[in-house]
């Protein structure tokens, strides 16, 4: 089913230690700081005895199990709940976005109202899950994908808004645990869910590799400029850096020894400046190579000799450059 | 005295009627807020079972 209805069905699978086969790539869950204890804390909400058992949006559920771990009798029920359930009007978005860090995932969770509700007792939760975790499951003797299994229950969060207009941004980090979640596969799970009745009033899910933190429509591995707002993703010079963020245009300023980037214009009839190359950028230069100032836009500029380093090499290449007019 | 009752008797009536353009607006407000509410997304916990 959560293949059937992308982006509107969302789970979270939260395992049983007890019922799960150890030759499987289960983990327990941390709950806040602790290492396990997700499971009883979310079941203690629904007053979850047997298994396996579903909650839909908090107001619906169905426990039992089937046959051979038979699941598709169950289809019947779940497309009821479902049908019952999405697309109702409720005053809640939700957006996560994030920058992601090597391991380290930092997210911003902004929850916004296009109506009034009142926050008495409206939570926001934020989960962590690994999806599709490939493991053996004894009580139907077959291999299971499992999804969206809880990993990490990083908090629960008092929502403060109640008004039309209103937004409240929740922020934080956390560490991939590269050796026991695949980092493909890690989700955030965000949902606002009200703790008198638990009914989920909305939720949202996004993988960590698909953050957009400048939302422009490019995701954060695809994006040339990650913080800056450019949906066209110009780069002038071709060097990976989109021209909405990268300083240096080494296409037609900073071109090979016009290290200080100076533009001449012949006279004021000219529209296009040409290069101004002189004994000023032999000067940078050789500041440069001393500073190793390899992030200035004169570094790429000075490097004559085309080897990919600059050093005093070049210095003396652009000077003797120069002395035989070569520009 | 009688020229103050005569114009509050006429004017009260229309003080009270809407413009049939406001009215318009108002409606066209209602149908746009309706149709840009979210919707509602469904969670679903699945307490170690299969889905």
């Amino acid at each position: 089913m959560l293949d059937e209805f992308p982006g509107t069905l969302i789970s979270t699978e939260w395992h049983s230690p007890g019922y799960t086969p150890g030759d499987s790539d289960f983990e327990e869950c941390y709950y806040y700081d602790n290492f396990g204890g997700c499971y009883g804390a979310r079941g203690n909400l629904f007053n979850v005895g047997g298994i396996p058992h579903t909650e839909w949006n908090g107001e619906y559920d169905l426990t039992g199990g089937w046959a051979n771990g038979n699941w598709e009798p169950a289809y019947d029920y779940f497309i009821g709940f479902y049908n019952q359930l999405i697309g109702s009007e409720t005053p809640y978005d939700i957006v996560i976005n994030g920058f992601k860090d090597g391991l380290t995932v930092n997210y911003d969770i902004t929850v916004s109202m296009d109506d009034d509700h009142s926050s008495q007792n409206q939570k926001v939760e934020i989960i962590v899950v690994e999806d599709k975790i490939m493991s053996y499951w004894t009580g139907a003797s077959e291999y299971h994908n499992a999804r969206n299994v809880a990993r990490y229950w990083i908090s629960t969060e008092d929502l403060d808004i109640s008004s039309a207009g209103e937004s409240q941004t929740f922020s934080g980090s956390f560490e991939i645990d590269e050796e026991a979640w695949n980092p493909d596969s890690v989700k955030i799970i965000s949902m606002v869910q009200n703790y008198g009745n638990y009914h989920v009033h909305q939720v949202q899910e996004l993988n960590v590799n698909e953050f957009d933190t400048d939302q422009d429509g490019i995701m954060n591995n695809e994006d040339n400029c990650l913080s800056e707002y450019n949906p066209e993703q110009e780069d002038i010079d071709g060097d990976g850096m989109g021209d909405a963020c990268d300083p240096c245009d080494n296409a037609n300023i900073f071109v090979p020894g016009n290290v200080s980037g100076d533009l001449w214009y012949y006279d004021d009839t000219s529209l296009e400046p040409t290069v101004l190359v002189d004994v000023f950028d032999v000067l940078l230069l050789a500041e440069i190579v001393e500073l190793a100032d390899e992030e200035s836009c004169g570094y790429e500029a000075g490097d004559m000799t085309g080897e990919g380093d600059v050093n005093i090499i070049d210095v003396i290449a652009l000077a003797s450059f120069i002395m035989e007019g070569a520009f | 005295m009688n020229k103050i009752y005569y114009l509050l008797l006429i004017t009260l009536p229309f003080a009270q009627q809407l413009d049939p353009v406001d009215v318009a607006l108002d409606e066209l407000r209602t149908v746009v807020e309706t149709a840009s509410r979210s919707n509602q997304r469904v969670f679903v916990d699945d307490f170690t079972g299969l889905l």
